[in-house]
């Protein structure tokens, strides 16, 4: 399958400061996460991908097409930036339909998609208030209204998610899976990656403008195989578990943990290390009472491999 | 050809005008927006009310005296620039600090039209300004006089048409400095006073590259001044003769041409320029 977004050796540099260093990057159809901690690069790769930018090496394309100035590409390209910036004098529904008429939709035509934008965050009963007088919640669904508006085929989200409360959260998050749905393909960047988690398994890490991993999360996964996994294990006789294990030569380190009963245990060979454990729990009385990976979660696979 | 390239949909011509013509109203509406408006709004009414004021204590008080030094040397050298100034120098500039210019730069207009409609938008409001400025003034100072409708009105509309074309001077300079520099606003404040003030009262050929050179000789040439109100201006202006001053096409061609070729080195630049848009998370 074609990429949608190509970064080909895209170096981008501010003075001294390294935005994006040498990417390589092919982000197919779907919904991608950009994920990684702020000064990642997150905002430059976006601003990049949406013509704002120019790289100072190497080539960005979307959809096949050169990104920089140009117009025909805008048509099947919308942003939600980060920065909470608005008209504020304008009304939520103003700002939409004003975005969609510097799309090139006439005027009924935009009335109706800013009316159908709005209706779909959630914005139909405020939208015509000032946006001066929005919550956040309110401003980050205007915000997402005005990226989608004109139906691109490709839009892409500056953490779309900052600063929403829980009911919110859950609605733009359903509205990007719509999107997504409706054939839309999404690159949403965050650094909290709980969000990214609820919205795709297609993840791409940044870490100090670099590329740290890409792909499914179940790949991304594999990666971290070669750094030490972290085991919860709950025992009752854990000081004896820890004299046991402190024996095995694929324990990289045993940690005893504040709560009760509990120890960490590293592992570089995670396979090796969960094949044994149905025998240590039968072995001279151990009785395993929970054993779980803190490596569950994809917070754990970020902080693994943008520690590297 | 791509797939994905081809299916990119196509407009029609009237979507990409009606994009720019959102755009030229939206520049409109900021500019009418915020205090900015209310600022000028104050400085064009100043001069309104102290020729009334000076009208109302001093019967006697020459209407052209009044006319020669807010009309033809105020609005001119002071006012109309410095409006030109607060608007065209941040046509860009008030879009990136208020991060908005990203929303601009998203949407189906070449980068150089959104310059472009953006000055032009600044270039109407600017005239409108300065127009309403213009009679308000010979209102304040000429109302009620026994000639008001048959020389005052006509002299005024003349002289609106000389402040618009000054304006499209000004703006398109003003709005290239914005381009080039974050001090723009005190750039061309140096500039109004050291070139269109210091260099066009200097007898040199350097000031006829100066904005206000042909707006004095248009005024000379077009308004049919009294002649006491004329020879005061000539003599004022440095311009005793008028014969070696350029004919009223020539001002008007180098006035529209300038600005035409700045605004058009503007858009080229603004085209070929990134604007970095502060983003929360400092990236």
């Amino acid at each position: 399958m074609n990429p949608i977004i190509t970064f080909d050796g895209v170096s981008k540099w501010y003075a001294n400061v390294i935005g994006l260093n040498k990417l390589t990057l092919h982000i197919p159809a779907g919904v991608t996460g950009l994920l990684g901690p702020n000064g990642a690069g997150k905002s430059t790769l976006l601003q990049l991908a949406t013509g704002q930018l120019q790289p100072s090496q190497g080539a960005v394309r979307v959809l096949g097409q050169s990104v920089w100035d140009n117009p025909v590409l805008n048509r099947a390209v919308g942003l939600c930036p980060e920065q909470d910036s608005f008209y504020e004098w304008m009304t939520g529904h103003d700002f939409v339909r004003t975005n969609a008429r510097l799309s090139g939709l006439s005027r009924r035509d935009a009335v109706a998609a800013a009316d159908k934008a709005m209706a779909r965050v959630g914005m139909t009963e405020n939208m015509n208030r000032a946006i001066r007088g929005y919550s956040k919640g309110m401003r980050q669904r205007t915000k997402l209204a005005q990226a989608f508006v004109h139906e691109p085929q490709v839009l892409f989200l500056d953490e779309p998610l900052t600063g929403t409360d829980p009911v919110a959260r859950r609605d733009m998050i359903e509205v990007i899976r719509g999107m997504a749905a409706d054939g839309c393909s999404v690159l949403v960047s965050s650094h909290v990656l709980h969000e990214i988690q609820s919205l795709t398994q297609q993840i791409v890490l940044l870490h100090r403008g670099r590329l740290v991993a890409e792909g499914h999360v179940r790949d991304i996964r594999n990666l971290i195989d070669k750094h030490p996994h972290r085991i919860v294990l709950v025992c009752d006789r854990y000081r004896d578990l820890a004299a046991k294990l402190s024996t095995c030569d694929d324990v990289d380190g045993i940690q005893f943990l504040a709560c009760d009963s509990g120890l960490m245990v590293e592992t570089r060979q995670p396979d090796t290390f969960y094949a044994r454990l149905p025998a240590l729990a039968r072995t001279d009385g151990l009785a395993l009472r929970e054993v779980y990976s803190d490596d569950d979660n994809l917070e754990a696979v970020f902080k693994y491999l943008v520690s590297k | 050809m791509t797939v994905a390239e081809r299916s990119i949909p196509q407009r029609s011509r009237s979507a990409e005008l009606s994009a720019l013509f959102t755009l030229f109203v939206l520049t409109v509406r900021q500019h009418t927006h915020g205090r900015r408006l209310l600022v000028i709004g104050f400085l064009y009414l100043l001069p309104c009310v102290l020729a009334v004021v000076l009208r109302t204590l001093n019967k006697s008080t020459a209407g052209e005296s009044l006319e020669f030094s807010l009309v033809f040397w105020l609005l001119p050298h002071g006012l109309a620039p410095l409006t030109a100034l607060l608007y065209a120098a941040g046509i860009v500039t008030d879009e990136v600090e208020e991060q908005t210019l990203t929303y601009l730069l998203m949407r189906s207009i070449p980068r150089w039209a959104i310059y472009f409609t953006k000055l032009l938008a600044t270039v109407c409001v600017t005239t409108a300004l300065v127009a309403a400025a213009v009679i308000g003034l010979y209102l304040a100072i000429y109302a009620g006089t026994p000639n008001f409708g048959t020389d005052v009105l006509p002299r005024a509309g003349r002289a609106v048409v000389v402040m618009a074309l000054a304006q499209v001077g000004y703006c398109a300079l003003f709005g290239f400095l914005g381009l080039f520099t974050k001090r723009s606003l005190i750039a061309g404040i140096a500039y109004i006073v050291a070139i269109e003030g210091i260099l066009a009262n200097m007898d040199f050929v350097g000031r006829s590259f100066t904005v206000v050179y042909y707006v004095r000789t248009l005024t000379l040439r077009w308004l049919e001044l009294p002649h006491e109100l004329q020879l005061r201006c000539q003599d004022a202006w440095g311009l005793p003769d008028l014969n070696p001053l350029p004919n009223s096409g020539r001002c008007v061609l180098i006035l529209l041409g300038f600005g035409v070729v700045v605004s058009v080195l503007s858009s080229l630049r603004f085209a070929r320029s990134e604007f970095h848009v502060k983003t929360p998370g400092g990236e």
